[in-house]
């Protein structure tokens, strides 16, 4: 029973990722590339990804910080931000579809759990909104 | 005399060139917005679909740079590509000011 629910759990994981990812070459062949993502539940532990965000708050936990290389910029606000997107953002680094330096040298050292993990925790926080409550 | 005139011709020439930079036009950037970005991203920002990101209140520098690097490639996305692919850098800078200037629904983190 318990396999089963992770086994389901990762189906709407990958789905969710999948979707997200929009171009989907060779990805998930068995969930599909088909409709638009139905807002998969959260996935990920915000409270694990809590753990995990010391690598995140020298940038993003400062308000205001702007990146030094190689453009510069405030680094994006994530709190409240849509789990799914969050999720995408960090494999788009960790597969080379985003190219930032610092992010991509981060997120090498992240499992699909601690994304999973990260995402959630970021969404969950910020502004309480009709949608992230 | 003629030194003056050149350093002053020098000040305002360097005047004009700062100012497009600075100066965005949130009115023509909410213009561009409800013609390209509404459908995904909402009118204000706060999209509803997981699979796109919530803008409003984002940092307007961070937007203008997502946005040149969708259009450069540098970020790849097939859908972005062709949506910021159709905006001038002036669009760019006037639709990032436009999403950043909408209630935020995002905060710099918890």
């Amino acid at each position: 029973m318990s396999r089963f629910a992770a086994f389901a759990s990762l189906l709407l994981l990958m789905s969710a990722s999948a979707a997200a990812q929009t171009p989907a070459p060779s990805a998930a062949p068995a969930t599909a590339p088909a409709a638009p993502a139905a807002a998969a539940p959260p996935s990920g532990d915000p409270l694990k990804g809590r753990e995990k965000t010391q690598m995140c708050e020298g940038c993003h936990g400062i308000e205001g910080w702007r990146t030094a290389f190689p453009e510069v910029y405030r680094v994006p606000k994530l709190g409240g931000q849509h789990e799914a997107y969050l999720v995408a953002a960090l494999k788009a680094y960790k597969s080379g579809d985003r190219s930032h330096p610092s992010m991509r040298a981060i997120v090498g050292s992240l499992s699909d759990a601690d994304i999973a993990n990260l995402a959630a925790y970021y969404a969950k926080g910020g502004i309480q909104t009709a949608s992230n409550k | 005399m003629t030194i003056d005139l050149r350093a002053w011709t020098l000040g305002a020439s360097l005047c004009l060139i700062a100012i497009p930079v600075t100066a965005a036009d949130t009115a023509a950037g909410q213009a561009k917005a409800k013609e390209i970005c509404q459908a995904c991203h909402g009118l204000d920002g706060n999209s509803a679909t997981a699979d796109y990101p919530k803008l409003g209140g984002q940092y307007p520098d961070y937007l203008a740079k997502a946005l040149r690097d969708y259009k450069s490639g540098a970020r790849k996305n097939p859908i972005m590509a062709g949506f910021a692919g159709a905006l001038t850098a002036k669009d760019i800078d006037n639709v990032a000011a436009y999403y950043a200037s909408q209630p935020p629904v995002l905060a710099r983190k918890y």
